[in-house]
């Protein structure tokens, strides 16, 4: 997969970072206060604290544990412990491509010449776990196997599937623009249990 | 009024922050829940013969479940009230589901944990279906535009799920729910639940 969808904007809304995780690899996921997301390695280059316990100030992002905070490229810009010094460049936190499109932050864990997929014409819905891989998860669809699954019917859904694990997925999903967003979200809480329970 | 308290129980801090967000005061009475096992010496089950905490004492007045002891802090709060039986219940499941968890993982309770984990999840995934149609109604709390005795209920032992082995990573409601908890005026925090960093920085 090039562009793997890790999450709608709506749902992390400036000055907040979220936990997420792309085939084991584990993500902060962040919006500055101007409203630009980030996707870095879930890591502290201090010592290893997560990065998605950490807090946004304007356009930077501060480690929970001793503060070390890094700039929109993921470089060390200040060490709380030492204010005087000024951190060599080699501190930096791991950053991945990250784009949004259609109301939806989009992450590539490899550099990737690709384009981000078309939705279509439909809105965001929500996010939501399910614990199957994502291979299972299309098999049981009936779908062949991608980033996006278009599943039509009423809605007219399409699911973005973000494999977290080898056994769990986050599914961001979406629907036409005229469906009410409460039935859609009932109907994929149906569709999530079904798909768990089909061995 | 006085509290009989446990630090790390999620129950207590229930009773801690509904009293903080109604500005009420209580004097708190630290109990050794462990190791001592303080809450089933023979003073404590002379007030509660449950051996639990928490137990409020008011006067003559003493209450051995945190439900209760929240109807009683709000009972002059209506603004605080609502339909809140199917509330407390869910919050009394909530215990004995992550709650349980969280005890066995970190006191060593006897409790079988993947049932107790997997019950916590699917009332997770309930909660999140919920808070998500909330939103799309704009509201940011269980019950509507304004938290209520419901969210300070549920609060505690959801936000404390990561503790009994149960990751909050992929409840994007429940995440901005806890937020907009974390960020109401006199919220108070517990080991595991911390307050909004940012907000002690204003820019
Ligand atoms: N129904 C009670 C349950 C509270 C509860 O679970 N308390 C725990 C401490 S967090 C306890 O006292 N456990 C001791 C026991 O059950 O023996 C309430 O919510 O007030
Ligand atoms: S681990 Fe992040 S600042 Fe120390």
């Amino acid at each position: 997969m090039d562009w793997v969808a890790v999450g709608l904007c709506e749902d992390v809304p400036a000055r907040t970072v979220v936990p997420r995780r792309v085939q084991n690899t584990d993500l902060a996921i962040w919006c500055s206060t101007a409203g630009v997301f980030h996707a870095w390695g879930d890591r502290c280059p201090h010592r290893g604290m997560r990065l998605s316990h950490g807090f946004v100030r304007g356009e930077t992002l501060s480690c929970i544990y001793h503060g070390w905070t890094y700039d929109g490229d993921g470089a060390c810009v200040s060490i709380p412990a030492h204010p005087d010094l000024t951190p060599p460049k080699s501190i930096c936190a791991a950053q991945y491509a990250c784009r949004v499109q259609d109301g939806t932050i989009w992450v590539a864990l490899q550099p990737t010449q690709a384009a981000v997929p078309e939705l279509g014409a439909r809105r965001a819905i929500r996010s939501l776990a399910v614990q199957l891989s994502a291979e299972t998860l299309a098999t049981r669809l009936k779908q062949p196997f991608g980033p996006v699954i278009t599943l039509g019917g009423a809605h007219d859904i399409a699911l973005a599937v973000q494999p977290s694990t080898d056994t769990d997925c986050l599914l961001h999903a979406f629907a036409a623009p005229d469906q009410d967003r409460k039935a859609v979200s009932l109907a994929l809480e149906h569709l999530r249990d079904e798909l768990e329970a089909a061995a | 009024m006085i509290l009989y308290d446990y630090v790390l129980s999620a129950s207590c801090y229930k009773v801690r922050l509904m009293a903080a967000l109604l500005g009420q005061s209580l004097t708190l009475h630290t109990v050794n829940f462990h190791p001592a096992r303080e809450h089933k010496s023979a003073d404590m089950l002379a007030l509660n013969p449950k051996g639990t905490l928490p137990v409020l004492l008011d006067g003559e007045t003493v209450l051995t479940d945190s439900a209760d002891i929240l109807r009683y802090l709000t009972r002059d709060a209506p603004e605080w009230r609502g339909d809140d039986d199917p509330w407390l219940a869910l919050a009394a499941d909530l215990n004995e589901s992550l709650g349980m968890a969280r005890l066995h993982d970190i006191l060593q309770y006897d409790v079988d944990i993947d049932a107790a984990r997997a019950a916590g999840v699917k009332q997770l995934r309930k909660l999140e279906a919920h808070m998500t149609a909330q939103r799309f109604d704009g509201h940011l709390f269980l019950t509507g535009a304004v938290p209520a005795l419901a969210d300070i209920a549920c609060f505690p032992n959801v936000s404390l799920a990561p503790d009994g082995g149960v990751s909050l990573d992929t409840y994007p409601s429940l995440r901005l729910w806890m937020r907009a908890i974390r960020s109401l005026p006199g919220f108070i925090e517990m080991p595991g639940i911390h307050r909004l960093h940012e907000l002690e920085f204003p820019e």
